[in-house]
């Protein structure tokens, strides 16, 4: 081993990765060399100095609201409400049956030329006319002479009802927070609920709430967020509206949704006196040199109107 | 209730468990990995507050892509690469500086401990964050999975999606940085001891 190696193994020493014959060699070289000694030294100080830097602790509330937020996603994923089942069982069943009929078609003649799929179709009912069946995939008979054949369906839905109904509240809750949509789609869905909710009148689902203010929160197009602060502006106001309004004041990187957000705040203080959170961010952003002008300009004339 | 153990097997029976849609199995998986996942983002993003919504991002990816999992690099360190990956879209997104603000480590509980004590405490982490600042990302990326997490030269390729020898140099290079920093230091640091 040579001196200008020293550093390498020593790294591999300390990550405990290091080769016995290497690390004979290490130590033989360091037994015959004072300067590689020093230095290695030097190079375990900076490597124990870094474990003063303790680990980041969860705190308890990030980890309920971590769990909270899991539990939702895992719903989300789940929603059932919009594929029913019975008709996806009698979808999946109908188009098994019509590729079954077709391999069975293929084996029994050589070829797929005959259609022999349309008639066990027509007993078990054809898909309907929007649904699709792809991505198919076969497995041969297993011991008991089972065959598996694995498709994807897709196809278009229309659901009506009120958005007060459970169902469709769930349905545009998931819409408006689905990490998968574009913006524009999830832009509309914002938009249908706010004109439905915006007079401030109706109930509006808790599921709608919390998915506006995670979508005021994590959605990466600012435009979003700002259709999502505006809709939440429009109902009536609750400590989880207000909240997810000061954080998107504090936090959004956007000055257009913090604008939003301060409107929304100062609306809220004219229906009801506004609370200390309240005031305070906005006495701190209306004094904050580096906020935008506006937002600050806003601010300021929110506090006014409070009359401190 | 399903218990799982703790091994890479019990791992992928989770990720299938989540691909199920079975909340517990998120759950658990969260559990086990979360404070870890947390502690990669924090001293790579040197901001708790943007580490806690990293850390909830990596999960929420995980449930939409748990599909995607196709087994070839252990759960554990698909994790990190997914974390390693919202890190650095988070630096690329808000090019945060990589000033390590105090507030983001949590001060000593101990009780009976001086106020002095805790000064040197405080001292010495800056200093460490301080130093950890001045590597480049992908230095810091190796380094912190190396020293703070005790992965293998092998899973920390694997998470960064380099080469071990690639691993290799950017822990030497993250290494020969902190020395001469601490050098430099020195004497304040022999203070604080």
């Amino acid at each position: 081993m040579e001196c200008r190696e020293l550093t390498e193994h020593a790294i591999d020493r300390l990550t405990g990765q290091i080769s016995q014959p290497r690390r004979g060699d290490l130590e033989a070289h360091l037994e015959a060399c004072a300067g590689c000694r020093a230095e290695l030294a030097r190079i375990e100080d900076s490597w124990q100095a870094l474990g003063v830097d303790r680990d980041a602790e969860m705190t308890e509330d990030f980890r309920l609201g971590t769990l909270a937020l899991l539990e939702d996603e895992m719903t989300r994923g789940r929603i059932r409400a919009f594929r029913p089942g019975p008709r996806w069982q009698r979808l999946a069943a109908q188009a098994a049956a019509l590729l079954l009929a077709v391999g069975a078609g293929w084996l029994a003649h050589g070829s797929p030329g005959a259609p022999p799929g349309k008639p066990a179709a027509r007993e078990t009912g054809s898909p309907a006319a929007n649904e699709t069946v792809s991505n198919v995939s076969y497995r041969p008979a297993d011991q008991a002479g089972r065959v598996a054949v694995s498709f994807d369906v897709t196809g278009r839905r229309t659901v009506v009802g009120r958005p007060e109904d459970p169902a469709v509240a769930s349905l545009l809750a998931y819409l408006v927070s689905r990490g998968t949509q574009t913006s524009g789609e999830k832009s509309q869905a914002i938009e249908l609920v706010s004109s439905h909710y915006g007079s401030g009148t109706k109930t509006v689902s808790l599921e709608i709430v919390r998915a506006l203010t995670a979508t005021l929160k994590k959605d990466e197009n600012p435009g979003v967020r700002k259709k999502a602060a505006s809709a939440l502006a429009g109902f009536p106001m609750t400590p989880e509206i207000r909240s997810a309004l000061l954080d998107a004041l504090a936090k959004d990187r956007n000055p257009a949704v913090r604008l939003t957000a301060v409107e929304a705040l100062a609306a809220a203080a004219r229906q009801a006196p506004a609370d200390e959170r309240t005031i305070e961010s906005l006495r701190e952003k209306a004094f904050d040199p580096s906020e935008n002008g506006f937002v600050r300009a806003r601010a300021a004339s929110a506090l006014k109107a409070m009359e401190f | 209730m399903n218990s799982a153990g703790t091994g890479p097997a019990d791992d992928r029976r989770l990720l299938e468990r989540i691909r199920r849609g079975d909340t517990e199995g998120a759950a658990e998986l969260f559990e086990r990995y979360g404070p870890a996942l947390l502690r990669f983002s924090d001293r790579l993003l040197a901001d708790r507050s943007t580490a806690e919504e990293v850390t909830q991002e990596v999960f929420v990816k995980v449930i939409s892509r748990a599909h995607q999992y196709d087994g070839r690099a252990e759960v554990a360190s698909w994790l990190f690469a997914i974390a390693a990956n919202a890190c650095r879209d988070r630096r690329r997104r808000e090019r945060r500086a990589t000033v390590v603000p105090l507030e983001a480590v949590p001060e000593s509980a101990q009780r009976g401990e001086g106020i002095e004590r805790r000064l040197m405490d405080r001292e010495k982490r800056e200093a460490v964050r301080a130093a950890l600042a001045l590597l480049s990302p992908e230095q810091r990326e190796a380094l912190v999975l190396a020293r703070y997490h005790g992965l293998p030269y092998a899973e920390i390729a694997t998470v960064l999606g380099i080469s071990v020898g690639a691993v290799k140099t950017r822990i030497f290079r993250a290494v020969e940085t902190l020395k001469l920093r601490f050098a430099e230091g020195e004497a304040t640091w022999n203070a604080a001891n």
